[in-house]
C-alpha cells in the first residue's frame, strides 16, 4: 500500500472536513478572533472519540488561512527537551516567515500522565498563557479530573461520531477517485462497523479494496480485526464460562468461526480464567491438547470428517473440565504467541540465515546447528569475542549480524 | 591457518582417519576398491560419523571430482518431498564426472521424512538407480520404512568408545596448543558419551574460556549452553505456578527457537535428573514419565508445539500439588 488513504484524502479545505458543522463553526469563529487579535480564550480544545475530524480540521484551517502548522504529541513534547523548546518559542517569538502567522497543534493531552509526569500538564497551562499565537489541543476525554484547570483556560469545542451517512459518503467520495466499483450496502456496512471513527472506516476501506476494482459484500469477511478481536472475547467467554456442554458448542454455529484462531485465544486464556484451580487447567489444556492432534490429522489426511471431534474437543472438551472455578469476570488477552512471533519474526530469520550458512559447511540441519552448534558460538563469542568473529568469519557470517542474535 | 570450528577442521578427510567404526569402514573401503556401490544406510545415534563417512567415502571414490560427484541434501531443511525430488531428477539427468559410472546421493535425516515422502523417495530412487547411488543417513533405522531399508545396505554406527572419544580429544587439544586435565577429559565425557560432535564442540568452547581446560571450566561451559529457563520451567510447574512456567516455556520456543521436541528433551533430562527425582514421592516418577513420553507422541502428532508442551506443564503441575 503506497500512500495511507486517510493521508491522501486529507480534507484540503475547511467545509470538506465531514461532519460536526457546529464544531466547525465554533473552531473558524474563534481562529477569526485570533486573527483579529482578541481571542476570549487563547487556545482551543477540540475533544471528541478518534477518526471525527479533529487534525484534519486544524491542517484544512492552516492551509486555508496560510499559517504556518507546527504539530506535535503533548506526551512527545514532553520528553524531549528539544521539542519543548522549538514549541515555546514557536508560541512567544514571532513568525520566520515575517508576516506569516502561526498556528500550534499539540495532540493528545490527555495522554499525559499526571502521576509519571507531573511536569507535564503544567507546560502546557504555560503554553496557554504565553501564546501570542492560536494553539489548539485535541483530547479524547477532557472531563478527566486532571485536566480541570487547563480546560477552565481552554475554549471547548465537541466533536461527535460521525454519522453513518456521513461515513458512507466519503468512502464512496474515495471510491470515485479510486476508480473503484463499489456496492452502497458494502460501504454502509463498513461505516456501521466502525462506529462513526471515519479514520477507521477509511483505513478498512483501503484494506479491502487493496489490488481490487471491484469490492462486493463477500469481501468483507477480511475487515479488519477490530471487529472480529470484540467478537473472540465473547467466543472464549462463552466456552470458557458455558454453563452447559450446549454453551459451549454453540460456538461452533457461529458463522465464519477461525477456529485456529479460538485455540490460540484459548491456550492464553485458559489459566486466566480457570485458576486457582490447576485440576481445571490441565483438563481444558488436555482437551485443547487432543483437538490439536484431530485437527493435525484432518489436515494431514485430507479426512475432513476428523475436524468435528476437534472442533468438539475445543468447546464442549475444554468446558468440560473438572473443578472449574466460579465464573468470575477476567479481562482476557490477545494470543501472546502471535504477538512473540510477530515480534521475533527478524531475529529468527537472521538466526536462520546464520544457521543454515553454518549447516552448509558443517553437513548438518539448521535445526541441529540451532540446538548443538549455537550455543557454543555463544559461548565462544562470550569468553573471546576476537576468536569467534574468526570462525564465523570462515562461514561468511558478519560479527554485526551475529550481535543481532546474541541474547539481550 | 584461520579460526574455524575444530568439528569442521578435524573431520576426517579419509576413510583411514575415521575415528572407530572399523568394520564399517572395512566394507567401504572394498567399495572404493570395486568401484561400485549399492544404495547405502547409515544408521546410528548423532555424533557418531555417519556424514562423515559419506563424504571421505565420496571423496575416496571420485577423488578430485568428488564435489561433482555428490549431492548433499537434508531433509530437515528441504520443503516436502517434492523440493527433494525435483532435485535430484535436476541433479540426476547430469552425468557423473570422472571413471565411477555414478554418482552419489547423500540424503542427510532421512528419518525425518513421513512414511509417504519415503515411499517417494523410493520410487524416485528406482527411477535413477542406473546413474545415481543413494546414502540415507538416519538416527533410528525402524523409523526408514521397510521397502527403502531392503534396498540398502545398512551400516549400524555405534556410539564411540570412551577411549577413541578421548584419544580424539587429546590429540585435538594437543593440536590447539590447549592444557586439558583428565578430570576435564572426564566431565566431557560424561556429558558427550559417545557423540564425538558434542566432544568436540565442548572442548572448543572450553579452551576459549581458560587456557587449561579443567573440570571447573567444563562445567561453566555446560551452565552456558543449557537455557537456565529449562529449570526455572520445570521448578515452577513442579511449584504449581503453571503461569510463570509457561513464560519461560515461550522464551525457550520464541528466543531461543528451540523446537518443541527439544524443548521436551531438555524437559526430560531435567525431571530425570537425580536432584529433582529425589523430591518426588515415589509413585509420581513413572507418571511423570508416562505424562513426558504421551507428550512426546503428541508433539509429533500435532501442529501446535506451545499448546502440547502447555499441556504437560499443567499436568505437572496438577501432580505436583498432589491432584
Amino acid at each position: 500500500m503506497s500512500v495511507p488513504w486517510v493521508e491522501k484524502y486529507r480534507p484540503a479545505r475547511i467545509q470538506d472536513v465531514a461532519g460536526n458543522d457546529e464544531a466547525k463553526k465554533a473552531f473558524v469563529a474563534w481562529l477569526n478572533k485570533w486573527l483579529a487579535g482578541k481571542p476570549e480564550k487563547k487556545a482551543a480544545l477540540l475533544y471528541g472519540p478518534p477518526g471525527t475530524g479533529k487534525t484534519s480540521l486544524v491542517h484544512a484551517a492552516a492551509r486555508q488561512y496560510d499559517l504556518e502548522l507546527l504539530e506535535a504529541n503533548a506526551s512527545d513534547v514532553r520528553n524531549s527537551a528539544a521539542l519543548e523548546r522549538r514549541i515555546w518559542r514557536a508560541l512567544t517569538e514571532s513568525s520566520l516567515f515575517g508576516k506569516r502567522a502561526k498556528i500550534v497543534l499539540l495532540d493528545e493531552v490527555d495522554g499525559i500522565n499526571p502521576r509519571e509526569d507531573a511536569g507535564g500538564l503544567a507546560m502546557i497551562l504555560k503554553f496557554v498563557e504565553n501564546t501570542r499565537y492560536p494553539l489548539v489541543l485535541t483530547a479524547n476525554d477532557p472531563w478527566d479530573p486532571k485536566l480541570r484547570t487547563l480546560r477552565d483556560k481552554c475554549l471547548l469545542i465537541r466533536f461527535k461520531p460521525l454519522g453513518i451517512r456521513i461515513i458512507t459518503s466519503v468512502l464512496a467520495n474515495i471510491c470515485r477517485k479510486e476508480g473503484i466499483f463499489c456496492d452502497y450496502q458494502v460501504l454502509r456496512a463498513i461505516a456501521e462497523k466502525c462506529k462513526g471513527d471515519l479514520r477507521a472506516a477509511i483505513n478498512d476501506l483501503q484494506a479491502i479494496a487493496f489490488g481490487k476494482k471491484r469490492i462486493t459484500l463477500e469481501d468483507l469477511d477480511m475487515l479488519g480485526y477490530r471487529a472480529k478481536q470484540a467478537d473472540m472475547f465473547e467466543i472464549v467467554r462463552m466456552v470458557l464460562a458455558a454453563r452447559s456442554p450446549e454453551h459451549a458448542r454453540s460456538v461452533l454455529s457461529l458463522p465464519s468461526l477461525d477456529y485456529e484462531m479460538l485455540m490460540q485465544w484459548l491456550s492464553e486464556n485458559i489459566p486466566h480464567q480457570y485458576a486457582p484451580s490447576l485440576q481445571a487447567i490441565a483438563d481444558a489444556y488436555d482437551a485443547l491438547s487432543l483437538a490439536d492432534i484431530f485437527l493435525q490429522r484432518a489436515k494431514r489426511t485430507n479426512e475432513w470428517s476428523l475436524l468435528s471431534y476437534a472442533l468438539n474437543l475445543m468447546t464442549v472438551g475444554v468446558a468440560s473440565a473438572r473443578d472449574k472455578p466460579k465464573f468470575r469476570f477476567v479481562k482476557y488477552s490477545f494470543p501472546q504467541k502471535i504477538r512473540l512471533l510477530s515480534q521475533t519474526k527478524k531475529y529468527r530469520e537472521i538466526r536462520k540465515r546464520i544457521a543454515s550458512a553454518i549447516a552448509r559447511k558443517c553437513h548438518v540441519s539448521t535445526r541441529t546447528v540451532i540446538r548443538d552448534i549455537l550455543p557454543f558460538l555463544f559461548v565462544i563469542y562470550e569468553a573471546d569475542a576476537e576468536l569467534a568473529e574468526e570462525i564465523l568469519k570462515s562461514f561468511d557470517i558478519s560479527s554485526k549480524t551475529f550481535k543481532a542474535i546474541i541474547k539481550q | 591457518m584461520s579460526e574455524t570450528l575444530w568439528i569442521e577442521k578435524y573431520r576426517p578427510k579419509t576413510l583411514d582417519e575415521m575415528i572407530d567404526q572399523e568394520e564399517v569402514v572395512a566394507r567401504l573401503k572394498d567399495f572404493v576398491k570395486e568401484k561400485s556401490l549399492p544404495h547405502l544406510l547409515f544408521a546410528g545415534p548423532p555424533g557418531t560419523g555417519k556424514t562423515t563417512a559419506a563424504l571421505c567415502l565420496a571423496r575416496e571414490l571420485y577423488g578430485e571430482h568428488w564435489r561433482d560427484n555428490i549431492l548433499e541434501l537434508n531433509a530437515s531443511d528441504e520443503r516436502g518431498i517434492d523440493v527433494i525430488r525435483r532435485r535430484i531428477k535436476d541433479y540426476a539427468r547430469t552425468m557423473p564426472v570422472g571413471e565411477v559410472p555414478f554418482k552419489l546421493i547423500i540424503l542427510d535425516e532421512a528419518d525425518n521424512m513421513t512414511s509417504d515422502a519415503q515411499q517417494a523417495l523410493r520410487r524416485t530412487m528406482e527411477l535413477y538407480s542406473r546413474s545415481t547411488r543413494f546414502c540415507l543417513i538416519a538416527n533410528y533405522v525402524s523409523k526408514i520404512i521397510e521397502p527403502i531399508q531392503s534396498r540398502c545396505a545398512i551400516f549400524r554406527f555405534q556410539p564411540i568408545p570412551r577411549e577413541a572419544v578421548l584419544e580424539r580429544l587429546k590429540f585435538i587439544a594437543e593440536s590447539e596448543n590447549v592444557k586439558i586435565t583428565e578430570d576435564g577429559l572426564d566431565v566431557i565425557w560424561e556429558e558427550s558419551q559417545g557423540d564425538l560432535r558434542k566432544a568436540i564442540n565442548i572442548l572448543q568452547a572450553a579452551s576459549a574460556l581458560d587456557e587449561v581446560v579443567t573440570e571447573d571450566v567444563v562445567y561453566k561451559v555446560l551452565g552456558k549452553i543449557t537455557p537456565s529457563e529449562v529449570r526455572e520451567m520445570v521448578n515452577l510447574a513442579l511449584q504449581g505456578d503453571f503461569l510463570k512456567a509457561r513464560e519461560k516455556l515461550r522464551v525457550l520456543l520464541y528466543s531461543y527457537g528451540l523446537s518443541g521436541l527439544d524443548v521436551l528433551k531438555s524437559i526430560y533430562r531435567e525431571v530425570m535428573s537425580p536432584k529433582v527425582l529425589s523430591q518426588m514421592p515415589s509413585h509420581m516418577q513413572a507418571e511423570l514419565i508416562e505424562l513426558i513420553g504421551e507428550t512426546n507422541f503428541r508433539i509429533v502428532e500435532g501442529g501446535d508445539d506451545e499448546i502440547q508442551l502447555c499441556a504437560l506443564l499443567a499436568k505437572i503441575a496438577l501432580k505436583a500439588k498432589g491432584g
